[in-house]
């Protein structure tokens, strides 16, 4: 018994310094600024999205917006999402101008009023209409939101991955870290665990279905997040991509929030 | 006269369009009204339905947008209406971007009232909050500079604020008769307005002027009682509005300040709303968010029910897949010890189906104070849409 207990101890020891020798923040940021580099130079892209929500006895409900993206090159990227249906929020549209290192701007468009809102960005945390996912989730992601560690090579759905955890900067962020899996010869993410401040697991996202646009700039068509400890689920299903449609930043001014239909 | 003919081009290019089906949005909405105080004569409910038809049509360049109200009442005429709340071509030029045809905007950044929202007359006896606008036949044009975004307006029509009628609510009780204008030329006369917004930081600013006829009519009483007059003023005005965007504090601004010429005369006057949104996010650790609302408005036109109202509310909003949400506004006026309380409750039952209950609630000391005269005008509503 005292034998076994000392090796157990032993054992937790090894492994915990082992992992620690492995555990690297300097290759942890060399990657995620490697999976950035290899996204650069996308311009702009349009992409149709259904949400198909469910709750944990599986019914579901759908809905579906138009995503619109433009590429920041000394700032985050400027995004715009405008809701096709449930009908009592057609026409709406929310515009964010994502910051690298400060709070992003964000805009809401409500059409019955023909009002533009801007609101706080601190509700991070909180879910986006409704969804598994969260308004952080579905920002963009920057190279400066978080502090990286890698920690292992790992083989997920026979791909050889890295594993790295983020460490989101913003205290407001609803998460404590998120472990991520990133293929190595692509740099695509596959599966993220996010844990909550509490340091429980709470969500799982899983990308599937990556296409290539452009001979360059991977997109997955189907995005699930499984909510852990509520046991409902959210899918996203991208269609009919677009890159390089020739928008400009003057499409994502909070003046043609009104102009979006 | 020429936007007159560019809102009929609008609706008739809009309906011979063959792609036009694909792009043709509508809300059904059937409303009842209880009015649980109503005085004896006043009816004790309403019903009616409104349809909203959206469509648009993009050419190269260019767009088309109609936006039309049929509102059928059972009861009360006031309330009836066809109406192109928007019925305007859109086409770049020069810079610009020119609309000509009915159209309809908002300025402002409060939540209780908006003193500088002026282009857009109110469809008042809709009686359907911020939402309820006629639109403004008007040319105008805007443009993204370096500053803001610029827009400049002429507005050829003038149109009457709507009033329920004498029995219905809300309503003082007294038959609204034809309107008297300050300007020579009555609804004929041109109204001009010019608005630059711009954001810096965590800071929202807009700049306004209008040159014309003042949105809301002084009223009075007829010699014998039996009609109030509605008597529209000259109005030259500055607008200015500014937000700042906290991290969980929104911090509003409104003002308003010019002159208004009337048949009392000409007067200065000052309306502004300051106000305070503080919102706790995934409040009691649910995913809840609640916002606290806390506005000062002060008017001193002879149009405004009170000099000053000191607004209280609080905003629900619980981030379900129903988007379930309820918002609470008090206003009181101290001076004249009467108040006005407003409670709105929205959810969805299903992707083309969603349910509001509405209520307002009129208090006064006096009989004679603003909402003294509407205290029989409590309501309860409840509205169905249903899209398509």
């Amino acid at each position: 018994m005292k034998l076994g207990t000392v090796t157990m101890f032993v054992a937790i020891t090894t492994a915990v310094m082992i992992t620690a020798a492995f555990a690297s923040p300097k290759k942890g940021l060399e990657i995620a600024i490697e999976a950035d580099s290899r996204d650069k130079g996308f311009g702009d892209s349009t992409a149709q999205i259904t949400m198909i929500l469910m709750d944990k006895y599986g019914q579901s409900t759908e809905r579906t917006i138009r995503n619109r993206t433009f590429e920041g090159y000394n700032e985050g990227d400027k995004s715009l999402v405008i809701f096709d249906s449930p009908g009592d929020v057609r026409g709406t549209a929310f515009l964010s101008h994502t910051k690298k290192a400060d709070s992003d701007d964000q805009w809401l468009y409500l059409p019955a009023l023909k009002r533009v809102k801007r609101i706080a960005s601190s509700n991070k945390a909180g879910p986006f209409m409704g969804s598994e996912f969260s308004y952080e989730d579905i920002a963009s992601q920057e190279v400066e939101k978080y502090t990286y560690n890698y920690l292992r090579d790992e083989e997920l759905n026979g791909l050889e991955c890295f594993v790295v955890e983020y460490d989101p900067v913003d205290r407001k962020s609803g998460y404590k870290r998120q472990i991520v899996w990133m293929d190595k010869a692509e740099y695509r993410v596959h599966k993220i665990d996010f844990y909550d401040r509490k340091d429980a697991l709470l969500k799982t996202l899983t990308y599937e279905d990556y296409n290539q646009y452009l001979d360059k700039f991977w997109r997955s068509n189907r995005l699930v997040m499984i909510n852990h400890q509520t046991g409902k689920k959210t899918e996203l299903v991208f269609a009919d991509w677009k890159f390089q449609t020739g928008m400009t930043e003057r499409d994502f001014e909070k003046s043609t929030l009104k102009r979006t239909r | 006269m020429i936007t007159y003919y560019a809102r009929c081009f609008a609706i008739v290019l809009l309906l011979t369009q063959p792609a036009f089906a694909g792009k043709v949005n509508g809300t059904l909405s059937s409303r009842l009204d209880f009015y649980p105080d109503h005085a004896d004569g006043t009816a004790s409910e309403g019903r009616s339905v409104e349809v909203k038809i959206d469509a648009f049509h993009d050419f190269d360049k260019s767009r088309i947008v109609g936006e039309f109200i049929f509102r059928g009442d059972k009861k009360d005429s006031g309330r009836r209406i066809t109406e192109a709340r928007q019925a305007y071509f859109r086409s770049p030029f020069a810079g610009f971007d020119f609309f000509v045809g009915n159209r309809q905007e908002f300025w402002g950044k409060a939540e209780s009232k908006n003193v500088v929202d002026v282009i857009n007359q109110s469809d008042a006896a809709a009686n359907d909050g911020k939402s309820g606008k006629l639109g403004a036949p008007s040319i105008s044009a805007e443009r993204y500079l370096d500053v803001g975004n610029l827009q400049l307006w002429y507005i050829s029509r003038f149109r009457e604020k709507t009033f329920n009628d004498s029995d219905a609510h809300p309503s003082s009780g007294v038959p609204v008769s034809s309107a008297q204008y300050a300007r020579k030329n009555g609804k004929d006369a041109d109204d001009f307005a010019a608005r630059l917004s711009s954001f810096a930081g965590d800071w929202d600013l807009a700049g306004s002027v209008f040159y014309g006829t003042a949105r809301d009519p002084i009223l009075s009483v007829n010699s014998n009682g039996s009609a109030l007059n509605p008597h529209y003023a000259l109005q030259k005005s500055i607008g200015f509005e500014a937000q700042y965007t906290g991290d969980v504090t929104l911090l509003k601004w409104e003002s308003l300040h010019g002159t208004q010429s009337s048949l009392i005369g000409a007067h200065d006057f000052a309306a502004a709303v300051a106000g305070i949104e503080y919102t706790y996010y995934g409040a009691f650790e649910t995913i809840w968010d609640i916002g606290l609302i806390g506005e000062i408005q002060h008017d001193d036109r002879p149009q405004a029910a009170a000099n000053q109202f000191g607004v209280a509310g609080v905003r629900l909003v619980f981030n379900d897949i129903a988007d379930s949400n309820f918002l609470f506004l008090a206003s009181l006026d101290r001076k004249t010890d009467q108040s006005f309380a407003s409670l709105e409750a929205s959810r969805r039952i299903n992707d083309v189906t969603s349910v509001k209950l509405t209520s307002q609630f009129y208090n006064a000391r006096t009989t004679t104070s603003t909402f003294g005269q509407l205290s029989d005008d409590d309501a309860i509503t409840l509205t169905l849409n249903i899209f398509f």
